[in-house]
Formats: C-alpha cells, sequence, structure tokens
C-alpha cells in the first residue's frame, strides 16, 4: 500500500491554471515595456508598494488559517446547517457560513447532501450569504478600510442574510 | 476509528473495488470491534456524479480512512479537505485491507478528528494546509496587484469617474455588476476595492463591489443550480442583488454619519 501517485500531467496542470492569470498580465507588462518603458516601470513600482503594503496583513491572514486548519473541518461545520430550526438554527447557520473557508465548489456536494436530509432552504441561504463574512481574511480588510466601516459591512452582512434567508424561505417553497 | 472500503458486496469477505465510486457498496468497519455498516452506493456506477456522491457518503458517515484500488484526483482533495486519508493500491478482500492497514499504522499515533490536539503532527498538517491556502490565492493575488499597477498608471483618472460618476445609485449598480461577474477569493475583492478607493471610486461603489464579489456568483450559477436547484439559485442570486444595494448604502450612511460624530 502507498499514498496515491498521480500523472505528472495532473500534477502540473492546476499549477498552469492559476499562472494563466498572472502569466497574461506579464505579457501586458511585455507590451508596455517595448511601447513605454518608462510608464511600465511606474506602473511595476506601483505594483511593488501595494504588494508590500499587503505583506503584514498576510501574515497575519496565515496565522489566522492556521489555527482555523487546525480546529476546523468542513464537514465538521456543515453538520450546524440544519441541525436546529428557528433562531438557534439561523444562528448556527451564520456561525457556519463564517468560520468555512476554501471555494464555494467544494460545498456544494456537502449543501446538497445537507438538503436532502432536509436542511431548510432558508438557513442555506443564511449560510451562503454569510460566506462574505471572512474572520481570517479581515486584516487584509481593516488595512484598507479601517475597522469601524469592516464592523458595520460585517453587521449588516448578518442581517442582510438573514433577511435573504427568510425571504428565499417564502418564495423557493411558494 | 472508521474505515471505509469500497466493495462488490457487503461484509468483510467482500472484494475490494478498485475505484472509489465505481463500487456496489461502501463498507464501513470499525477496526477495533471488526463491527461492519455496508451502505449501498448512493450513485450509478459509471455516471457522472457517481464518485462525488460516494465522498459525500463517506463524509457523513464521518469515516477517517478510505482504502481503496484507485481514488480520482477530485475525489481525493474533497476527502482531504475533510480530514479524510486516503490509501490507494488496496487489493484483496476487505478484512485483508484493513489487516494490512492496521499493520502499516500500528506504530504510528493516531489523531482523533473530533477532538484535534495541538501535536507536532496536526500543527505541522495546519501549516502545511495553510501554508498551500496561501500558496493557492497568490499567483492571482499577484496577478491581479501587477494589474492594478497598469491599471494605477495607464488609465486615467477621467475614465474611471466618468463609469463611476459619484452618483450613489448608479455607482452602486457598476459596483454590485463588476462584483458579480469576477468570482474568486474576496482577498482580491478587498484589494481592488482598497485601490479603487484611493482613485477616488465613492465608498458605495466599492462597498457594493466587494459585497457582489461572494454573494452573487454568475460565474458559479450553473454549479449553484445543479446542486440546490434552478429556483433556489435564481431566487437567491437576485435576492443578493437587492441586498448588495441595501447593505451598501445602509454600511455607508451610517460610516459616515459615526465618522461625523467622531470628528
Amino acid at each position: 500500500m502507498k499514498p496515491d501517485k498521480h500523472g505528472i500531467y495532473a500534477k502540473i496542470r492546476p499549477v498552469l491554471k492559476k499562472l494563466i492569470f498572472p502569466g497574461c498580465v506579464l505579457v501586458i507588462y511585455g507590451i508596455a515595456v517595448v511601447l513605454n518603458p518608462a510608464r511600465a516601470f511606474t506602473a511595476f513600482s506601483s505594483s511593488t508598494g501595494i504588494l508590500l503594503g499587503l505583506m503584514f496583513p498576510l501574515g497575519l491572514v496565515f496565522t489566522l488559517m492556521v489555527f482555523m486548519n487546525l480546529f476546523l473541518k468542513p464537514a465538521h461545520i456543515a453538520k450546524f446547517i440544519g441541525k436546529e430550526s428557528g433562531a438557534r438554527g439561523a444562528m448556527l447557520s451564520v456561525g457556519a457560513g463564517i468560520i468555512s473557508m476554501g471555494p464555494i465548489y467544494a460545498w456544494y456536494p456537502l449543501l446538497k447532501e445537507l438538503r436532502n436530509k432536509g436542511a431548510a432552504n432558508p438557513l442555506i441561504a443564511v449560510f451562503l450569504g454569510n460566506r462574505a463574512v471572512k474572520p481570517f481574511l479581515l486584516p487584509i480588510m481593516i488595512s484598507y478600510f479601517g475597522w469601524v466601516y469592516v464592523l458595520l459591512l460585517t453587521l449588516f452582512t448578518i442581517t442582510g442574510s438573514l433577511v435573504t434567508g427568510y425571504l428565499v424561505g417564502a418564495l423557493v417553497e411558494k | 476509528m472508521k474505515i471505509a472500503i469500497p466493495a462488490n458486496s457487503p461484509g468483510l469477505e467482500a472484494r475490494v473495488e478498485q475505484r472509489f465510486g465505481l463500487s456496489a457498496y461502501l463498507v464501513i468497519v470499525n477496526p477495533q470491534t471488526m463491527s461492519v455498516e455496508a451502505v449501498p452506493s448512493p450513485g450509478t456506477p459509471g455516471q457522472r456524479g457517481a464518485g462525488i456522491q460516494t465522498v459525500v457518503l463517506a463524509i457523513s458517515k464521518e469515516v477517517d480512512v478510505v482504502l481503496t484500488g484507485f481514488c480520482s484526483p477530485t475525489a481525493m482533495k474533497y476527502l482531504a479537505d475533510n480530514g479524510i486519508d486516503v490509501v490507494t493500491g488496496v487489493n484483496g478482500t476487505v478484512a485483508e485491507a484493513v489487516a494490512q492497514y492496521q499493520k502499516q499504522v500500528h506504530s504510528t499515533p493516531m489523531r482523533n478528528k473530533n477532538n484535534p490536539e495541538i501535536t507536532g503532527v496536526s500543527l505541522m498538517d495546519g501549516l502545511k494546509r495553510s501554508g498551500r491556502q496561501i500558496g493557492n490565492l497568490l499567483p492571482i493575488l499577484v496577478g491581479v496587484v501587477l494589474l492594478l499597477g497598469l491599471f494605477n498608471t495607464f488609465i486615467s483618472k477621467e475614465l474611471l469617474l466618468s463609469i463611476f460618476s459619484g452618483n450613489m445609485l448608479p455607482d452602486i449598480l457598476w459596483g454590485t455588476g463588476f462584483g458579480s461577474i469576477l468570482a474568486g477569493n474576496p482577498i482580491n475583492s478587498y484589494v481592488i476595492g482598497g485601490e479603487l478607493l484611493r482613485y477616488g471610486v465613492n465608498l458605495f461603489a466599492v462597498t457594493a463591489f466587494i459585497t457582489a464579489w461572494v454573494t452573487i456568483g454568475l460565474v458559479q450559477l450553473p454549479a449553484e443550480i445543479a446542486a440546490l436547484g434552478k429556483k433556489f439559485a435564481l431566487i437567491r442570486n437576485t435576492l443578493s442583488i437587492f441586498l448588495c444595494i441595501a447593505i451598501s448604502i445602509l454600511t455607508v450612511f451610517t460610516y459616515n454619519a459615526i465618522m461625523r460624530g467622531v470628528q
């Protein structure tokens, strides 16, 4: 028995896919260097400044990610959705949405399964709405917008998700 | 501890199937008690989605390990994301596979995934996983930052302000529109939104943009429809457009009122 080994192509393909976008931007830089080297250099300096400004918040993001990865797994989070109904159920879905991580594609199969097991539509909508609130990304957001704005946006997003959840429930089950 | 094995029939003497997701049964064994639960595979073997349905079954049964002949990279990723180890290259009967697995891990301390402790091993796992997550978002983030540099240098403020004219409602609608089309890690929306703000675009538009980035998913709409149904997906995304408008108005008005009070 040994851990699965994929082919080299299967390993390289996702990496190449991720490099398409930055690669295209570098091609645009190449064209800019040919057409207007001085402004291309200014553009690169501007990007370097933005990137340097992101270093400290990114470090905090990494630290928060480590803690969340140590204690939370998608299956554990998903268990909260639809476990209870009413206000408590909604709050559990809010919490699950906030602490969920990773691309939404990874969550669709679990959400489908949960709904098949009886999780209500409003709670799934509340969960999806609260994916906009990401505690581990707050350092980046605060560095751009300040904590007062971030706090307000978070509170209104959570409230808005509950309203959306209620309306989704009312309209889907009509 | 629970071990899941794709097999051709229920019971310990069943043969291990070579492909996870294409078996008749998923046999779940508790190696301490050797108790067996055999669950018929949820999907039709060979049909699209059969693999992912078996993944969901394994997750919902809270298994710790999957032993199989072969597992697709996609299924393996979903399983790993949920803390389930996958061992491939397994053959023989279910009982033999379990015995061989136990022999292999006998000297390795096991982790209880429901009560993870910060041991050297799990901390290393957490660091590795976080490193992978940051590594996954970095190429796009660097691309976005490089593009913003070009944007700052080559796009005139006048051009941008001809779209975002400073009128609240049209600006919110533009912000919502751009945020709905673009997708990916929200970190990119914060960086783009922050730079747009520095460029003179108003906070209403930026708020609508970063809210729409996550709550409205035009790109993901087919996947959401496939998983949760057309009616649910269309109603939720339509309501989210109104939600973005309301959130940006409420957030910015309240923020401005607080800031005026502070001054």
